[in-house]
């Protein structure tokens, strides 16, 4: 099959050779790709390809095939791209996976739901592969892919914007939001090994990435935990990030110089309101009724529910409460200033052509959202 | 697991979580930032010495679950030890016995026997519903793939722990459905028959190593006799548990928390197919206003922490007050009992297959009151 040139191919072709002499990689040197046959790691893979990195490693989960990754490797047939199957709670897959590697990108989790599953397969596992990277002695730059959620908006009022200058939650268990407490505390490991080992890392946080190979309206927009969707908040702006947009920048994030220690969130241009994209997919995607429910009312609904959950000794758990709604559905914008300025990453895929190729692959797929 | 546990204990008055401890130092650190426990280690031996608990919550793989609950009971402690209880009967043996000569106490993780249909199937028969002995029992216990967080991580992960236990995924989830035919039995000399295989899925997707299907006929000397079923085929995925007496019957749906109660009553002529669904009509809305009533007292979590906390709760009873055992040992053993028999046709099936012989030929195997070789 021969696939369109995609967008990265396009940046790679158009600056291969200005990009090349900056970067604290060559393209002969090894690059370890964690969760690589994943939604976001797939175009990492690719855009690393692309920029004439030949020989990547791919870290994939036991189970599933990685059919995926070997259509990547035959669109570049001058590459050597090793697939390595395994769990990194294997002390022993850690060593093999970081053996010679220049970059890794870390992309890895966990499809637990619990605080100790999430906590097992973000922290446990990345500590095992940090073990193994300084053992190694060969790794230049770790990237640490982490995630927005682990901000706290709980002193920033409505509207304004989240970006790197936010402290980290604190009370995630409070939050009840195990994947965002598994990557706080990943992320926390990560500076551990930065401060007391020396590691050289660069932490990315991605926003929603979103695109074709998703098909499900974002959790930000609402839910339908109740059997109708409730769209939440109503006119909040959206954190997306298209998923190739997505993937360059944390390509950039491996090889650019001099950002060592750095955070960065990557969120693209242009963030549509959740009634935008809820319209859209209306439109676009299929006919579903939703029903509106301002943050205020959908507020005050967590504020009962959690006091109810705590005055019923854990009968309903506290799911639904104030710092999630707060968290996720109070209304903040979000700056991509520091990605673009220390990257020079720009997002090549603009948000409405982004939302349409989402959504044709919804429409296409129709899974029930 | 752990978490559920910690979460029960902090709900019982009078008890307090004193410590933690994994092998994995961030596993014991979080878990106790978490639930704010004074202490964390990382050895059993130390946490023993330390923090001298009454009573040890194992919640680690099968496999440790000898040595560590013999370790507690060695240090006078109690303990509450995680479904399955053992590897096999001997060692079940094994700690029950270092447990009486300690004076100390245990139990077995069986907390679906205590969810709130159990807890009311249970007082049915207290008050001789039954009319009688148990003549009959079936208990079905249904499995789904699905379950992302620990089905595919079984199917795919080849090193997974539960993979290494001699009756594989089944010795890691059929004890709560044994369990209910243990309680009832009279006789402890048992006769079971057990066929065991992998389904059509499993084989399919190259995963024949692993057993998921099981039908158990069990028999004691007094005449009561069990079916289990254990599946991850059948849809709905069921888990019911039949009583039958010799005047009357009761069917626990788990599933719902409903119990349902066939009475002995007959009706003349066309009466007899129209006044029992009016009947049952009765009963399924009881069952609804039972529910509804436990929720709004919140007394109704969902069964896996009802039963866990009852069980927790009853454990507790018996250690500091010396109240009966929530499970007796006798219901212990008779469950480990009933599961070598189903994993020594597991072990017969595997080796079939290493001897290149279908799996369609399997050998119905009467062990009476045996235990299979090594244990197992």
């Amino acid at each position: 099959m021969i696939m369109e040139q995609t967008s990265v191919e396009r940046i790679a072709t158009q600056s291969v050779g200005t990009d090349r002499s900056r970067w604290i990689a060559r393209p002969e040197d090894l690059i370890l790709v964690t969760g690589a046959n994943g939604f976001i790691g797939s175009w990492v893979v690719r855009c690393l390809l692309a920029r004439g990195f030949k020989n990547i490693r791919c870290l994939t989960r036991a189970v599933g095939g990685s059919a995926k990754l070997e259509g990547i490797g035959q669109d570049f047939p001058a590459s050597r791209l090793s697939v390595v199957k395994g769990n990194l709670l294997s002390r022993e897959m850690c060593a093999q996976a970081a053996e010679g590697a220049a970059v890794v990108y870390h992309l890895a989790a966990g499809v637990e739901k619990t605080f100790p599953g999430c906590f097992l397969n973000s922290a446990v596992t990345t500590r095992n592969l940090l073990d193994a990277v300084m053992a190694s002695g060969s790794v230049r730059r770790f990237v640490n892919v982490s995630s927005l959620a682990v901000y706290s908006n709980a002193q920033l009022r409505r509207g304004a914007a989240v970006d790197e200058t936010c402290p980290i939650d604190t009370q995630l268990v409070e939050r009840f939001d195990p994947y965002a407490y598994g990557k706080a505390k990943q992320d926390e490991i990560v500076r551990e090994y930065g401060s007391k080992h020396g590691l050289h890392y660069v932490i990315v946080r991605p926003g929603i990435t979103f695109g074709p190979g998703k098909t499900k309206i974002p959790g930000r927009v609402g839910t339908d935990t109740f059997g109708v969707f409730l769209h939440l908040g109503l006119g909040n702006r959206m954190p997306l990030t298209y998923v190739e947009n997505c993937a360059e920048a944390m390509v950039l994030a491996g090889l650019t110089p001099g950002i060592e220690g750095e955070e960065l969130n990557v969120v693209d241009d242009d963030l549509p309101r959740s009634r935008e994209f809820l319209r859209q997919y209306k439109r676009k995607v299929r006919r579903i009724r939703t029903f509106p429910v301002p943050y205020s009312i959908f507020y005050l609904f967590n504020f009962a529910w959690e006091k109810y959950s705590s005055w019923s000794d854990g009968q309903l758990p506290p799911v639904f409460n104030r710092k999630t709604c707060e968290a996720y559905y109070k209304g903040q914008t979000f700056s991509n200033q520091k990605v673009k300025s220390l990257l020079g990453w720009t997002p090549r895929v603009s948000m409405s052509e982004g939302l349409e190729r989402f959504c044709a692959y919804a429409r296409e797929h129709m899974i029930k959202a | 697991m752990a978490d559920q546990h910690a979460t029960q204990i902090q709900r019982i008055g009078g008890a307090k979580l004193v410590a933690v401890c994994d092998s994995e130092p961030l596993m014991a650190k979080q878990i106790a930032e978490r639930f704010k426990v004074p202490a964390w280690f990382t050895d059993v031996d130390e946490m023993l010495a330390s923090a001298r608990p009454d009573v040890v919550h194992v919640t680690t793989p099968p496999q440790s679950h000898l040595p560590i609950g013999k370790k507690c009971f060695e240090a006078g402690a109690s303990a509450y030890i995680e479904k399955p209880f053992t590897l096999n009967t001997a060692d079940a043996e094994e700690l029950i016995e270092v447990a009486n000569r300690k004076g100390v106490k245990l139990t077995a993780g069986h907390n679906g026997q205590f969810t709130h249909a159990m807890n009311k199937m249970r007082q049915s028969v207290a008050t001789g519903f039954l009319g009688g002995r148990v003549v009959h029992m079936e208990s079905l216990y249904c499995y789904e793939f699905g379950d992302a967080a620990y089905a595919k991580a079984l199917l795919g992960d080849s090193d997974h722990w539960a993979r290494k236990l001699p009756g594989s995924l089944l010795q890691n989830i059929i004890s709560h459905g044994v369990a209910r035919i243990a309680e009832f039995l009279t006789g402890d000399n048992l006769v079971i028959s057990a066929q065991a295989f992998s389904s059509p899925y499993l084989q399919e997707i190259g995963q024949s190593d692993i057993v998921d299907e099981l039908r158990l006929t069990v028999r004691d000397e007094n005449a009561t006799t069990a079916y289990f079923t254990f599946s991850s085929q059948i849809s709905p995925t069921l888990h019911q548990f039949r009583l039958y007496g010799i005047k009357r019957s009761l069917i626990v749906d788990d599933d719902h928390q409903l119990m349902l109660r066939f009475d002995n009553k007959e009706y003349k002529s066309y009466m007899r197919f129209f006044v029992p669904p009016l009947v049952f009509a009765q009963q399924y809305i009881g069952n609804l206003a039972s529910n509804v009533a436990k929720f709004a007292r919140n007394d109704f979590h969902l069964p896996n922490e009802a039963g866990l906390f009852t069980l927790i709760s009853l454990f507790y009873k018996s250690v500091s007050e010396g109240a009966p055992l929530p499970i007796p040992y006798r219901e212990i053993l008779l469950t480990s009992e009933i599961m070598d028999a189903a994993f020594e046709q597991v072990r017969i099936n595997q080796q079939n297959r290493r001897s290149d012989e279908p799996d369609s030929e399997m050998a119905l195997r009467e062990c009476a009151g045996q235990r299979p070789a090594g244990g197992h």
